[in-house]
This record gives structure tokens, sequence and C-alpha cells, in this order.
């Protein structure tokens, strides 16, 4: 028993002196160099990563010096997959390009394909559109700014926004049958009219999400304390800065460059609406905010003067160009004539013809410029269609905004950019 | 009132049963193991991991309409804290190392709920040359939601499925081991359950 | 109701003509076009490409302050075949003129087109796509690694000889404990439809589609 307590003492003192021999060790060695970067691996599984993220950061303390985001994560091949689908196919990969703007995305395909066949859109048409377009404008921002406020620590104004945000998906159901891809947007017009009663319906909800919702998103944060430490001065990006990293949306109106394609290249029906395009002062993330917070105002008057239109001098009026080789016949219309089966037939396994050249296209997304260029052959098939995500280039501008910031501020200004890996990574 | 340890008994008297067999008897008779997959079901913390387009319907399903919160589920920012890991998106090949580590870093009893269409089998980018074909090739899968994307609502009875598989989980001895080495689709040389012929292949 | 036009209602073809004018007088051994959707267009040799960037990013009257877009466009038996089998598109935008141009420049495989990076910083990440998807190499490009594609990916996928499917795929290989790589099995090929079937229109090429389906112009005025 005694000589068992002995070795166990034994053991203990030796454990003891390797301790202390270990300790001494460690002060006398050197410091890491203070001038050697700390790299930390953001991502790709980060709850403010806004999904599969991945950037390498270089630290110096806790000041970033350099980030380098890795993206392509979500690289699923869509530009490749678009060559060997018709243009009727491809249309649902731009669902799921910008998966939180669903219809600008389809828009622009359609704008690229009428462009190259050089036809044009009943004005009925053009102002569904028009509507729905700022229908996802208003769902996008909600989404942005739920999870950016998530981000900086602020839990209401997600539920809040998301309350909302699943109104603009019912409406988006009810016009194509899907909560989110809508696929509802086609060359040549809209799938389909809208059924009865939606636009009482929008127009309710739109009503009272400009004057009752939005003041309270607004009184949320507008003057929150945390809110303006954390968005005040924060990725302060110059007009000029803005401009060459080929930014466009609020990225640039945020920096007070007034530029908004819906203005200055408008397309379908803007020049005959009236509204108004935010810009902000500073550029940091707090004008950012102030800038979209605004547009969905703004988006919300779109939508007034849209509704006006549509119940009005449009009811009843054609939603796509009355021709079949562009846009299918109806179901009813199929059954009964051979003449409008066969075009039908083709339609849907062919797909339509689309001269020979080459276009650009494109729109003010929520985010920013979304482009296509497309280059055909001719066929029913496209030969090349690049897409122009406004995402890529401000997450390219993340490196310069990011440096000299906190570790902390990284999520803030990847809120503030909007950024969404669908379009990003395509 | 009868005792008894059948679950199926026990719901059908309802609470009000369990209340009288409580004040009757002062005790309640029930299995370790059916209190165990209870507690397992009842508080479900998935991780908070969107890959695509179906994390917008998960966080929808987590938001003020679906709330989630009602079954027990609450989001955790870490694998290290969750039991269920719901693949929302496309699994592109780059993804999926990360998502395996991910899945080792949950503890067990972890489960696996593949949401969508693409992460059932490729879905619409099933061709695609960066596209992972299904999400069971890389970890086990639990709970297969179709849709593309499943709505918020079809999230949430997915959910609920999981939660009725989880009940019906033997805990105990070596039935109650979750298998060490798990099915995977098409693991290297394995048959394919449907031949050329099925699938029209000439 | 007879369908309005809805896009590019502002552009005046006086101002593309100046602009292509402008193009012709400083760049005269540029090809200038106005294509029929109204686009200006130039085509220049790769020894000419960055003095004619350079020129119209800070041309008076002009001024292409922002790069909106770098793409490749791989023109492998394209119809009509085309001077070389690449091609690097630059999408220019004056906010001041309001005006769009296309720069285009043919390139053959192997060959190197100036980096553009040091004119504007956007170029950086669009170069480093258009070597990823094309394997087109940038000259003086700071930093050109793959962006999109897998790490250790081979292979550039846009190209028209990378097959959709890629060469390998994806699956956890339990003896070996990790993710790992095997050749593409499928059990479905992508059915293309590409034969010459009764439907001949379903293929992309319109050599082989049938002449009532050719788009014909005037049929939608």
């Amino acid at each position: 028993m005694a000589n068992q307590t002995r070795t166990l003492e034994l053991t203990l003192g030796e454990t003891l002196e390797r301790a202390q021999a270990v300790l001494a060790q460690a002060q006398t060695a050197p410091q890491t160099a203070p001038d050697q970067p700390f790299t930390l691996n953001f991502g790709p599984q980060h709850p403010s990563a806004h999904g599969v993220l991945r950037l390498v950061l270089e630290l110096d303390g806790e000041v970033v010096t350099k980030a380098d985001p890795h993206i392509g994560l979500l690289h699923r091949g869509t530009e490749k997959l678009i060559e060997h689908k018709t243009y009727i196919q491809a249309l649902p990969y731009f669902d799921r390009l910008d998966y939180v703007s669903m219809m600008c995305q389809e828009h622009v395909w359609c704008l690229a394909t009428e462009k190259l066949l050089g036809i044009g859109l009943p004005l009925r048409a053009q102002y569904i559109r028009v509507l729905f377009s700022e229908v996802t404008r208003i769902a996008n921002h909600l989404l942005w700014i739920g999870c950016h406020a998530l981000d900086v620590g602020a839990m209401a104004v997600f539920l809040y926004a998301f309350k909302e945000r699943e109104f603009t998906m019912d409406f988006y159901e009810e016009v194509s049958g899907a909560r989110m891809h809508a696929n509802y947007f086609r060359p040549g017009g809209v799938n389909r009219d809208l059924p009865q009663g939606l636009t009482r319906k929008i127009g309710k909800w739109n009503e009272n999400f400009s004057k009752q919702v939005m003041p309270l998103l607004e009184g949320l944060l507008d003057e929150n304390r945390i809110w303006k430490q954390r968005t005040v001065g924060i990725g302060v990006v110059t007009p000029e800065e803005a401009q060459a990293w080929g930014f466009s949306g609020a990225m640039l109106r945020g920096s007070g460059f007034a530029w908004d394609l819906r203005k200055s290249q408008p397309y379908e029906c803007y020049d005959q609406l009236e509204f108004n395009v935010p810009v902000g002062k500073n550029g940091d993330s707090y004008d950012r905010y102030l800038c979209r917070m605004a547009e969905m105002y703004e988006s919300c008057k779109l939508i007034t003067q849209c509704l006006e239109r549509l119940e009005g001098d449009l009811m009843g009026q054609p939603v796509k160009i009355e021709n079949y080789k562009i846009s299918p016949p109806s179901r009813g219309e199929m059954k009964d004539s051979m003449e409008a089966l066969i075009h039908h037939f083709k339609y849907f396994t062919e797909g339509f013809h689309v001269p020979a050249g080459e276009v650009y296209a494109a729109i003010e997304a929520p985010k920013g410029e979304m482009g296509v260029y497309l280059v055909s052959e001719g066929g029913p098939k496209p030969w090349r269609a690049k897409i122009r995500a406004p995402g890529y280039a401000h997450l390219q501008g993340l490196d310069f905004m990011a440096r000299g910031h906190l570790l902390a501020d990284v999520t803030a200004i990847i809120g503030t950019q909007d950024i969404v890996f669908g379009e990003i990574d395509r | 009132m009868t005792l008894t340890t059948d679950p199926q008994a026990l719901i059908a008297q309802g609470m009000d049963g369990v209340n009288t067999q409580l004040r009757e008897n002062g005790f309640l008779l029930t299995t370790v193991e059916d209190v165990v997959n209870w507690a397992r079901a009842g508080s479900l913390w998935p991780m908070t991991f969107g890959l695509a387009c179906c994390a917008v319907e998960m966080m929808h399903s987590a938001a003020a309409r679906y709330d989630l919160d009602r079954f027990g589920t609450m989001f955790r920012p870490s694998p290290r804290q969750s039991d269920l890991m719901i693949i929302a998106g496309t699994l592109t090949n780059k993804m999926a190392p990360a998502l395996r580590r991910l899945y080792e870093q949950m503890p067990e009893p972890r489960y696996v709920l593949s949401m969508g269409s693409c992460a059932n089998g490729g879905g619409y980018y099933h061709h695609s040359y960066a596209v992972v074909r299904g999400a069971d090739r890389i970890v086990p899968v639990d709970i297969y939601v179709p849709g593309c994307p499943p709505t918020a609502e079809a999230l949430v009875y997915g959910i609920l499925q999981l939660q009725r598989k989880i009940k019906r989980e033997p805990v105990f001895g070596e039935a109650g081991r979750r298998t060490e080495q798990p099915q995977y689709a098409y693991a290297e040389g394995e048959v394919r359950p449907y031949s050329a012929l099925e699938m029209h292949i000439d | 109701m007879t369908a309005q036009l809805h896009i590019d209602t502002h552009l005046k073809t006086s101002e593309l003509e100046r602009c292509a004018e402008l193009c012709r007088i400083a760049l005269p051994r540029a090809e200038v076009a106005i294509t029929p959707q109204r686009e200006v267009q130039l085509t220049v040799a790769v020894t000419e490409l960055y003095a004619a960037l350079a020129w119209l990013k800070d041309a008076e009257g002009l001024k292409f302050s922002q790069l909106m877009d770098v793409c490749g466009v791989d023109y492998l038996a394209f119809n009509p075949a085309q001077p070389q089998r690449f091609a690097v598109a630059y999408h220019l935008l004056s906010p001041t003129q309001n005006l769009r141009v296309r720069v285009k420049c043919f390139v053959a495989e192997g060959e190197s087109v100036p980096s553009v990076v040091a004119l504007w910083p956007a170029a950086n990440w669009f170069e480093r796509e258009t070597y990823d998807m094309y394997g087109i190499v940038f000259a003086g490009h700071p930093d050109l690694r793959r962006i999109l594609t897998d790490y250790d990916f081979i292979g550039h996928p846009l190209r028209k000889d990378f097959p959709l499917n890629g060469h390998v795929e994806v699956y956890y290989d339990a003896a070996q404990g990790r993710v790992a790589y095997k050749p593409v099995d499928l059990p479905q090929e992508l059915r293309n439809f590409d034969s010459v079937s009764s439907w001949k229109g379903l293929t992309g090429n319109t050599h082989l589609a049938e002449t009532d389906n050719v788009f014909v112009r005037e049929e939608f005025k």
C-alpha cells in the first residue's frame, strides 16, 4: 500500500516537473512575429455568409487586412445547361439564379430573347411585367433587410419582413402556381392573364404595406442606436470606386451616383410611369439601407400606377403576342383547332427559332444591373448565354470595402452588398 | 383506468388519460425508449445551413407564418449543437467535402433531411458537370422532401415525418445503434436497383 | 391591340452613329458596326485590344467609364465559321452618354489576351472566370486562378468540346473515409433529340432544320 502511494507521488512530482519545464520553455520561446497575419477561414457554413460564401481573411488582431472570397461553391453550370436547352426550357434557370428576386431574372432572359427576335409586346403584358417586377423588388428588399438586420443582431425585423414576404409569395402562387420559381414571364408576354381578384388583393396589400409596414420597419431601424453604430461609416464606397469596380444598383446609388436603368435606359413601360430614384450621399452601409428602403416606397408607387391601368383601360387586353410561333395557343384552342395543335406541339417540343445574332440586354434587378449576353446561331437553342450578375461585381469589391474594418463588420458589409449565391456562382 | 406501456394506447387516452393515471396511481408506466424518443423528436435542432433556393423556403418555414419553433425545431448556427441537417439546395462538387465534414461534426444521433429535387437527385441540374446527383451520395439521408423548391408547408410536413420516424426507432441494444456503415446511393461497384432496359438505354 | 416596342426606346440612331463614327476615326483598324439590334460593336485584333479599351475608357464625348462584363465565347463548329475559335467580349457602359458598346476580340486556342485590370479593377474576376471557363489566358493578370469550378478541376467546362456531364463525379468513399472522385456514370443520358428525326428542328443547328421552321422577321410585323 505504502509502496503504491509513493509511486503515485513520484509520478505526480514528475508530471509537475515536466509541466514547469514546458511552462519555462513557453516563456523563453520567441513570440509569434507581430507582422505575420492571422489567417481565418470564414464559411462556407456560416450563418451570415448568405449561403455558401467562403472567405479567407487575413487579420491583424481584429482588423481585416485582406479578404479573399472563394466562390463557386454553388456553381451549377447554368450557362452550359442553357446551351443545351431551348429558349423556353432555359427560362426556369433564371428563376433559380437569384432566388430571392425570381421574376426579375426571368425578365432579363425574356428581354434578351425578344430583342433578338425583334418583337414588341402588348401593353397589358408590359404592365403585368412591371407590376410583378416591382412586387419582386419588394420581396427581395424584404429578405435583404431581414437578413442584414439579423446579421448585425436585430431579430424582430426578420420576423416582420418575412411576414410580408409571405404575401408577395402568395401573389406569385396565385399568378403562376408556384410560391417561388414562377416561370411566369415568357418571351412574347406573360404565361397567362392575372386571375380574377388578384389586382384588388395586391392593391390592398400594397396600401397596407406602404402605410403600415414600412413605417414599422423604419421605426425599428432608422434611429436605432445599435443599427447606426453597425452601419454608419461601414463599407464606404466613393462614386469613383463604385464605377471602377463595376457596381450597379443600390451599391452605386448609395454613393451618390444617380443611375437607374429604369430611368436612363427604360424598358417595358417604365417611361410612362412616375417614380423617383433615391440616391445616397456618403456611400456607407447606412445610406444604402436608406436607399433601398426608399426604393420600396417607390415600388409601392409603381404598383399603384400599374394596378390603375390594369384594372382600367387595359382590362381584357391580350397578355402575349398573338403569334403562335412565339407564344403557345391556349389549351382550349389547342383542343379545337388542328393548326393550334401543331403549333402547341412544336412550341413545347422544338421551341421557336431565334435568328442569328448577338445581343446584350440588361435590366435594373433589385441588386443592380442584371444582363444577359446572348449569342444565337439561329435555331431553337442559344449558342452562348452569358449572365452578368450584379452580385458578382459587388462581391469582388468586398476586399477593398472590408480592409481596415473589424472582423464583425465583414458580416455587415456582406449584408449591405445583398449577396445571393445563386447568381454569383451561376 | 388500465395501466399501459403501449404508446398507441396512451395516445388514444390523450392528456386526460395521462392526468387520470397520474392522479389515480401517482405514477405513469412507459418505456425508457419511448421517453428518449419523445425527447429526441420533440427538440430537433437543425443546423442553419442553406445551400440555394430551398434555403429561402427553409427561412420562411422558420419565420412568422409557419413558425417551426412550435415543433421544438430551433435553428442552431453550429453543427456541434444540432441533431438535424437540412440539405436545402443544390449540392455541388465543390461543396460536397465541406458538407461531409459538417455532417461528421454533428453528434449522434444525427438525422439528415434532403430538401428539394436538387438535393434529392440533382433535379433540374442533374446533367451538369458541377453538381452532385443526389446528396445521398455524400451523406445518408433519412427523409426526402420533393419539390422545386418544396413549399414551407412541405418542409414542415417533412420534419413531422422525421419526428414520426424517430419515435419508432429502437434506442437500446444492437438494434438501437444507428448503422455504422450507412447505405449510400451508388457506392463504387454497386449494382443499380434498376436495369438498363428499364431506363430505356440502348 | 398592337404590340409595342419595349426595349431600348431611349436609343437615338444619331447617337449610335456618332459613337460609331468617333470609334472609326480613333481606331481605324477596328471593325465598327451597328448591329440590327442597334448595338455598337467593335471587333479589334488582340494586339490593339488594350489600346482600344484604354481609349474608350477616357475618350472625349464617350467616356465608357464602367466595364460591365467580360466573357468568352467558343465558336467551335459555329455556322458561319468565325475567324478564330474563341472570342472575348467586353461590354462597356458610359453613364454620362447613356451608351453601351461591345468590344469583341477573336483569339486562337493558346493565344493570350492582355489583361485590363489596370484600367478597370472590376475586370479581375471577370477575366478569372473567362480563364476558368474557356482557358483563355490573360497576360498581366495579377491573380489568374480558377474561380468558379472545383478546386483541382481539370478542363474548361464551357468549351464546346467539354461534355455537359463532365468527366468525373463525386461520392463518399466509406473505405477511404472521404469524398472522392470517380468517372461519370449516368443511368440516363441527357436526351438531346439531336438526330435527324421526324422533328428535325430539335437540333441546335440551323442547317439541319427544316426550311419552314426558319424564322421570318416579316411574319411578325
